[in-house]
């Protein structure tokens, strides 16, 4: 099955943009682009005529909450954040991942054809996150999965401590209380590794198994990075702290006042998920959001991707949280980076998706016009070769 | 007098109206902070005047939005400001919006920067009647020296929040048709006072004790302001319309996000819309169907529509890109600016003083450095009574010599 994206901008975020140019694609991946003047088209390709449009890869989210709850379904989808104890690393989102929610729709609607959805930030450590593809419609997740677990979810700030402190009157209830539990638990998973590696020498000392530490094993073994919720600056730096103190990867999800402590995570070359920032203020650890975070944090070295948070910005609206971060200073290149191949990077998943290029999947958006114009949007929507989204 | 000039002048001026809608390279003069003439290049400039070059831009008035929180919700202080539902009775008609405010929420500057000049803000949707709604500049250190007009209207909402708060302690009202109960008894209730204020007009003896409560309400039923009532989902829409009808009282619709669905009812009775928070989730089994689609769908149909931000639903400086949104989904260019300036204004009854950019109005207008309703534009230099309120390059910029600043 071949086809050919005929005549259109094409913007492959990992290279230039072409004008005029031919998208060729092949049983699903993309076989070569270039300008239409030097790639031929075969005679069996199915051609749709694009010109005066522009063509980039599928928009990627690295922090979303798509298909876990919220939206119009109330308790009966309340699926993000198993509240019952603040350290619940044995649970994994890709249990509770719900393929008829209205989000997955509005996802491939507003050009998202790749997402990482995460439980919430209820939790100190609040389980593990996976990476998929947003065509649900008749598949199963084990279907769109392109990879779980992708990452441990943990939490610092207002959100845990409001929930078991405020609420509950249970630990932790202090920011101090929160770092500790996520260090102890660490350090009880450490344990754990030393009395496994003595039960292989003698099977009568195998511990009991516990899912949870295997799994913050995974993270200490750098399987999957950490991905720690800190808004506030000081969050962010003992998020680093912790993550140094037991060596893992690790990224900064929200990073809201990562401008102020840019330099320190730039030196880094951090890895942050930057929003929701087309909102408000809701909370005090939210007080630095602003549009221009996403330059000041890139010039600084920080690999920056833009996300949703989705359903604090809903999912179709990340190109918009793209644009008005180029509005407030970063390069309009940088800006279409930030939500397609460094979340890509950042997921751990750029060999699939996040750009076009030869070999990778055929994920792309063709916009009718370029897509930080206010007025462009998503006409047809591709996921591996195939039509996911069509415009009224 | 200062005079901007050069611009292209979007001045939402209604069809009949000395000024036209569109002025290329325009000119625009201000004097002690209202407007005193628009028009061509050919109009003249006033010796030393100070003179804003806006050559390339885009000229519109100050944007209104007729639905906001903002000053009582504030921005990034949690607890400590949510001031917006006083949900301990769901009839609070006696609460005013202008004792919540806020001039220090620092969302007041950042509208300003998004070119929102002033916004009519109201009580929120916890109580069935929330409370007294005004309209206020987004300048300023002290509420009362804000207050373009007061009051403006008069809080309701149907359909979730109300049942939400109320049901989940077991008190009344815990479904729609209890919300629909609450509103009539209170109508009625007042309809009752209004007689007792009346009859002691003729006999003073038969004065009733002061009810704050009732008067608000009496004045929605001597049509003085309009019951605003919050409802998104198209039954709730009818349920608002059928005790208007009932009380004879005049009503907007707040949100509307299913009126798409009733447009031809919304179209045929001649009742305005506030349609928002659009560029938004679908937050709540009512906002299921939200879509930036029903502003151009009800303005098609003739409806007058103005575009809100429910602000911090939407932080307030971005009604520009609601427009924008709105615009891609079928609204009209024309009719965005008209849904962010004019029929906001008037629908807030506060056109005789903002809205458009005609002689004798204030001088409240937006120097944008493209079209304003673009992702990548912003709002250059904002004016309000005549005053730079905001410059990208700083404030204030503009010498009284005319000299230095950006502009």
């Amino acid at each position: 099955m071949l086809l050919a994206i005929k005549g259109a901008t094409i913007m492959p975020v990992s290279s230039s943009p072409v004008a005029e140019a031919t998208l060729l694609v092949a049983n699903g991946k993309i076989k070569a682009l270039g300008p239409s003047t030097e790639l031929a088209v075969p005679a069996e390709a199915a051609v749709i005529e694009a010109t005066g449009k522009y063509v980039l890869p599928g928009l990627v989210d690295a922090h979303a909450h798509v298909g876990l709850w919220s939206e119009h379904y109330g308790q009966a989808n309340a699926d993000g954040n198993e509240g019952s104890n603040p350290l619940t690393p044995d649970v994994r989102a890709i249990d509770a991942v719900w393929l008829e929610h209205s989000s997955f729709a509005d996802a491939r609607a507003g050009g998202v054809t790749t997402l990482q959805t995460t439980p919430g930030s209820g939790n100190a450590i609040g389980g593990e996150m996976l990476v998929i593809k947003t065509d649900t419609v008749g598949k199963t997740v084990e279907d769109i999965v392109l990879r779980t677990p992708s990452g441990m979810k943990a939490a610092l700030g207002e959100n845990v401590k409001r929930y078991y402190g405020q609420t509950l009157k249970k630990a932790p209830m202090t920011r101090m209380g929160t770092a500790a539990l996520i260090r102890q638990a660490f350090y009880k998973a450490l344990d754990y590794q030393r009395k496994q590696e003595a039960g292989q020498a003698d099977p009568s000392k195998q511990p009991d198994t516990d899912l949870g530490l295997i799994e913050l094993l995974r993270v200490l073994r750098r399987e999957m990075p950490l991905r720690i919720h800190a808004h506030r600056a000081d969050d962010i730096v003992t998020a680093v702290r912790l993550a140094e103190e037991f060596g893992i990867d690790y990224s900064i999800e929200h990073c809201t006042d990562g401008a102020a402590v840019a330099d320190f995570l730039g030196s880094r070359a951090a890895r942050v998920n930057l929003g929701p920032t087309f909102g408000h203020r809701s909370k005090i650890e939210t007080r630095a959001l602003h549009f221009r975070n996403a330059a000041l944090l890139a010039e600084a070295g920080c690999k920056v991707s833009i996300i949703t948070d989705h359903p604090f910005v809903s999912i179709d609206y990340l190109i918009l949280c793209a644009a008005l971060s180029c509005a407030e200073g970063m390069p309009e290149d940088q800006a279409l980076r930030a939500v397609t191949l460094t979340p890509a990077e950042t997921c751990g998943v750029a060999d699939r998706v996040g750009s076009l290029e030869p070999g990778k999947d055929a994920d792309f958006v063709i916009w009718s016009g370029h897509p930080f114009k206010v007025r462009s949007r998503p006409e047809q929507v591709y996921i591996e070769g195939r039509l996911v989204h069509q415009a009224e | 007098m200062l005079v901007i000039r050069g611009g292209r002048i979007l001045t939402a001026a209604a069809p009949g109206s000395d000024v036209p809608d569109v002025i290329d390279g325009g000119v625009l003069l201000v004097a002690d902070g209202k407007i005193s003439a628009v028009g061509g290049p050919e109009l003249p400039v006033p010796d030393g005047a100070d003179i804003i070059d806006a050559t390339g831009c885009v000229v519109t008035p100050g944007f209104v939005d007729a639905h906001s929180h903002i000053g009582i919700y504030e921005d990034g202080l949690g607890w400590e400001g949510t001031d917006a539902n006083e949900c301990t009775d769901p009839n609070t008609a006696e609460a005013r919006a202008l004792d919540g405010i806020n001039p220090a929420d620092t969302a007041f500057a950042e509208a300003l920067e998004g070119g929102v000049t002033t916004v009519q803000v109201g009580p929120g949707s916890g109580n069935v009647i929330g409370g007294e709604m005004l309209a206020i500049k987004c300048v300023g250190t002290i509420a009362d020296e804000m207050v373009l007009r007061h009051a403006t209207g008069l809080k309701a909402a149907l359909g979730e929040n109300p049942k939400r708060v109320y049901g989940s302690q077991n008190k009344s009202p815990a479904t729609r048709m209890g919300n629909a109960a609450v509103l009539r008894s209170a109508l009625a209730k007042a309809r009752d006072y209004r007689r007792k204020m009346e009859a002691a007009a003729e006999s003073p003896d038969k004065q009733p004790d002061r009810d704050l409560r009732q008067e608000m309400i009496v004045r929605v039923l001597r049509r003085e302001m309009p019951l605003r009532i919050h409802a998104h989902r198209a039954d709730d829409i009818l349920t608002a319309i059928r005790i208007a009808e009932e009380f004879e009282i005049d009503i907007s619709i707040e949100h509307c996000t299913e009126g798409h669905k009733v447009v031809d009812i919304l179209a045929a009775k001649g009742i305005p819309c506030a349609i928002g928070p659009s560029v938004y989730g679908r937050s709540k089994q009512e906002t299921r169907d939200r879509g930036a689609h029903t502003a151009g769908v009800l303005a098609k149909a003739g409806v007058k529509v103005a575009l809100i931000c429910d602000h911090p639903i939407i932080p307030q400086q971005w009604l520009r890109i609601a427009g924008g949104v709105a615009i891609r989904e079928g609204l009209s260019d024309e009719d965005a600016l008209l849904a962010c300036t004019r029929n906001a204004a008037e629908m807030t009854g506060i056109l005789d003083r903002v809205g458009t950019l005609e002689p004798g109005k204030d001088a409240d207008l937006v120097i944008w450095d493209g079209d304003p309703f673009e992702y990548l534009s912003k709002a250059r230099c904002v004016l309000v009574d005549g005053k730079i309120v905001h410059c990208l390059c700083g404030t204030p910029c503009h010498s009284s010599s005319g000299q230095g600043g950006c502009c």
